[in-house]
């Protein structure tokens, strides 16, 4: 092959990976994937949420007076957990497990917005929305993959239909 | 292939970013909630708890931010007398103390030999009973050097020191002893006054740095900026007097760069000039003893001496005279010379003179809030320490040395044989919280609890307005397994004591004296305490706008002018040598915190180093190039650092800022920069034993070798365009583009 041709290989090839690196910090940059939703306890929406019908606000307290929604405390588990038949899922004997070694179960976080976004739930729900309506019916899901994009030209098509500021400094602050 | 080596390191720096995403990446992936909620805590919302703050001794009221019981950001208190909501880059990053990774964790005491600087943590209930049983079977007396306490916490120190019959000194690096000698000989008071700046309308100012570091900058700042543009159609007239365009001069209407070492002479001619060609509001009876203070001296001597002209001298004392409302304040370089007592007297004597004592834009004093009650403890001035090294060793005493929150030998000169007192103690203890230059000497170390981890209270003094006294409260839970210094004294005075009583704890302590406090002093007396010690620690202290103001009262101004005295013959060290502590790192405090080391320095912008400023003149005299490494020799040693050329000094003037040059103080502040202190000469202000600190003569020597100098701006260059932290692309010019 000639030194050219070798020369083009290179480049494409630097190109390539480079395009890749890229691509792979934009991603790592917005909206979180749901591909990753392992957690380290099997947790059940649809159960939960659905066949129990607890209200979304049992476990998520600070959703309606806080940025963030908040994630039930082990305590708040144990409540209904520690008379239950561990028996019955493993999965309840693992909780059971960081109840008694008080040791927190660290989730893996699937929704999650760039820093250089405000977002506050306790605006959104005093609107009056849904939680589903940005986080899907979570009463018929197993697991919780993620029900939008979360990108900013999602946000921006609701803002725009309910007549919500579109200003920048709304979110970017 | 043919890869360049550019294209080669911009692949590498790609693969760099990606494989460290994953690592940065895995924290935040994580949601890890309480096991036992807190009910005060909603998860993504601030609670703000009032308290003061203790990176300085000025006692700003901070509000503190604090998210799932992390703090997070410290603002001022808008509510605080003080500082108004207003808070300087030293109270900022004092959240970088608090996280600092090489903060002490816990009790250690030294293995090995004093050199090693090897340490082994041990629990407090070994390191307690250590200490007391130390201090119970000590030969030689027990001597304690600490920051400068208030409120509650130096009573107890004060107490506790007494029980164990030892001494107790303050150590300030700049404590500006002469003024506070001049003070106590002109007004017979201990304190300083207030300098009701806001009020002024010509402030002359003998090299205070008011608006960097001196004092209480943040309230000087407030104060300055009421003189300025506060008041309508009055806006005062500010002349700065020093050797250098400090930020302080920078913000002045006029700059004098006087000759190092006669800003009293200067103030002389000026009260010379007052009394002799304009009215003097001094009592007949006083006129005698000032025109014999200012009456000695010819203008041709001052004008000469002080290389200001007579026509500026003039100028000057006319506008001091005809000002409705003129002060004259003098610190910083005013106190950095072997003359510093004279000076000041002759500088607070203009004052006396056209009648601002006790009078709004004048020098007045204020009742301060009675919550103390301990005995004035005495400064360690540099002179006190080598009388104190040179007794030890003369009685071959071995002190038993205590140390809290202060840095000695970092900050004393070694000509001051501060070394000494610490190789001759028997046994080194210290409270501090870091692994500085004096506490890494210690056997043992109890560190203290960060500021914001702890109880305590600070009185405002009289220099304040306000009766004043402002709350420290906790606002996180500690971190490490420290203690705070008022339960370790009660502690330890329990243990000496062998007995059970006094207070049960520190927190205790203070709530019971805030109580008597509160029943004797506020108008809620009647209420129940509790309810009023809560409104307290929500507004971060208390404070009574009713103003009582007490008089000053002239003594005596007596003193004979004497010029100062320099170390070096002008032969072999032909240039004056003038230290300044950098404004952001408060005489290497805050050297260990990475915000403020890169916080350019507003002068000249440089970041992360120590630099010294040379006359542009001067340097080109000398071949030295801008940031070049020079050397600058004294008798007693040298130091190497990077040049940078300022217009805004004299020629025969090189200025360095203290802060830097720590062997010790943890990764951001160790083996960084060098120490302007260690080629100091031990020459001392005659009356108050303060190190002249400006009094070394020095020659400068260019090594012909860049030195690593990092400025935000270069100077000479277009605007913005030159940096070594930024670089701007400008579009080309439009000649360019057509």
């Amino acid at each position: 092959m000639t030194r050219a041709l070798w020369q083009s290989f290179g480049l494409i090839s630097l190109a390539t990976v480079s395009a890749l690196l890229i691509g792979l910090l934009y991603s790592k940059g917005s909206a979180d994937s749901a591909a990753q939703d392992q957690q380290p306890i099997p947790f059940n929406h649809a159960f939960h949420a659905g066949e129990l019908a607890l209200d979304c606000r049992y476990c998520h307290r600070a959703a309606h007076v806080s940025p963030t929604a908040g994630i039930p405390s082990l305590r708040l588990c144990m409540g209904c957990h520690q008379n239950m038949d561990t028996t019955q899922a493993g999965s309840m004997q693992t909780l059971l497990d960081h109840w008694t070694r008080k040791e927190p179960i660290a989730w893996v976080r699937l929704q999650r917005l760039p820093d250089f976004v405000y977002f506050t739930h306790e605006r959104h729900l005093a609107h009056g929305l849904q939680c589903k309506t940005c986080h899907g019916e979570v009463t018929r899901m197993s697991s919780t993959p993620r029900a939008a994009t979360f990108e900013m030209g999602w946000c921006l098509s609701c803002h725009q239909q309910r007549g919500a500021s579109r200003d920048c400094l709304t979110c970017h602050k | 292939m043919d890869v360049k080596r550019r294209t080669f390191l911009h692949a590498l720096g790609l693969t760099a970013a990606g494989t460290l995403l994953p690592g940065c990446d895995k924290e935040i992936r994580r949601l890890v909630p309480y096991i036992l909620p807190d009910d005060e805590i909603v998860p993504g919302v601030a609670d703000w708890y009032a308290s003061t703050c203790g990176e300085c001794d000025a006692g700003c009221g901070i509000i503190v931010k604090v998210m799932e019981g992390r703090a997070k950001k410290i603002e001022g208190n808008p509510l605080h007398p003080v500082n108004q909501g207003k808070l300087c880059a030293q109270g900022q990053a004092a959240l970088q103390r608090l996280y600092n990774p090489d903060r002490l964790q816990g009790p250690l005491r030294r293995t090995g030999a004093q050199a090693e600087h090897r340490f082994t943590p041990v629990s407090w209930d070994e390191g307690l009973p250590e200490l007391a049983d130390r201090i119970r079977h000590t030969k030689g007396p027990v001597i304690m050097i600490s920051r400068p306490l208030s409120g509650t916490l130096a009573d107890v120190v004060s107490h506790f020191i007494e029980s164990v019959k030892g001494s107790l000194y303050f150590y300030d690096p700049s404590p500006e002893l002469p003024l506070r000698a001049a003070v106590r000989q002109a007004f017979g008071i201990r304190d300083l006054p207030a300098y009701d700046m806001a009020e002024a309308d010509y402030v002359l100012s003998f090299g205070a740095p008011f608006l960097e570091q001196w004092l209480s900058p943040v309230s000087f700042g407030i104060a300055f900026g009421r003189m300025r543009q506060g008041r309508k159609n009055r806006r005062g007239h500010f002349v700065h007097i020093e050797p250098r365009l400090s930020l302080t001069a920078a913000s002045a209407d006029r700059w004098l760069p006087i000759r190092p070492g006669m800003e009293g002479l200067l103030a002389l001619g000026i009260g010379h000039l007052l009394l002799s060609d304009h009215r003097s509001s001094l009592p007949a009876g006083r006129l005698p003893a000032y025109e014999s203070l200012y009456g000695g001296v010819s203008l041709d001597d001052v004008a000469k001496h002080t290389d200001i002209s007579q026509a500026d001298i003039k100028g000057l004392a006319k506008s001091f005279a005809e000002a409705d409302c003129p002060l004259a304040i003098g610190g910083g370089t005013a106190c950095a010379h072997t003359n510093a007592f004279e000076s000041h007297l002759a500088i607070l004597g203009l004052n006396s003179i056209v009648g601002n004592i006790n009078r709004p834009g004048g020098i007045r004093r204020y009742q301060s809030a009675g919550l103390a009650t301990h005995p004035k403890v005495p400064w360690l001035s540099e002179r006190r320490i080598k009388e104190l090294a040179q007794a030890l060793e003369e009685t071959d005493q071995r002190p038993l040395l205590l140390l809290y929150d202060c840095n000695p030998l970092f900050s004393a000169p070694p000509t001051v044989p501060i070394q000494r007192l610490f190789d001759h103690a028997s046994y080194i203890a210290s409270f501090s919280g870091s692994l500085d230059e004096s506490t890494v000497t210690a056997d043992l170390i109890l560190p203290d609890h960060h500021r914001l981890e702890t109880w305590g209270d600070h009185v405002i003094g009289e220099a304040s307005p306000h009766r004043a006294a402002s709350l420290v409260q906790p606002v996180v839970v500690p971190l490490f397994d420290t203690r705070g210094l008022g339960d370790t004294m009660i502690d330890l005075t329990r243990r000496l004591d062998g007995s059970h009583s006094g207070p049960d704890s520190f927190p205790q302590l203070i709530k019971d004296r805030w109580q008597r406090f509160h029943t004797s002093h506020s108008s809620r007396a009647h209420e129940p305490f509790q309810s009023v010690w809560e409104d307290l620690l929500q507004q971060g202290g208390l404070w009574e706008s009713t103003v009582t103001e007490q008089r000053l009262h002239l003594s005596s101004s007596a003193a004979n002018y004497q010029p100062p005295q320099f170390d070096g013959e002008a032969v072999d060290f032909p240039l004056y040598f003038y230290p300044y502590p950098a404004p952001s790192l408060g005489q290497g405090r805050g050297a260990n915190l990475p915000w403020l080391q890169e916080l350019p320095d507003t002068m000249t912008s440089a970041v992360w180093g120590s630099w010294i400023e040379i006359n542009p003149a001067t340097a080109q005299a000398m071949g030295i190039q801008q940031g070049e490494l020079v050397r600058i020799h004294s008798r007693h040693g040298s130091v190497d650092a990077p040049a940078v050329h300022y217009p805004g000094l004299r020629p025969d003037v090189i200025a360095m800022p203290i802060g830097q040059g720590h062997t010790d103080y943890g990764r951001y502040a160790a083996r960084r920069g060098a120490n302007p202190m260690t080629i100091l000469a031990p020459l001392f202000d005659k009356k108050s034993g303060a190190l002249a600190i400006g009094a070394t003569m020095v020659r400068a020597e260019p090594l012909h070798v860049p030195g690593h100098l990092i400025l935000l701006e270069k100077p000479g260059t277009t605007a913005g365009g030159g940096s070594d932290l930024i670089s701007i692309e400008r579009p080309r010019s439009s000649n360019a583009r057509t």
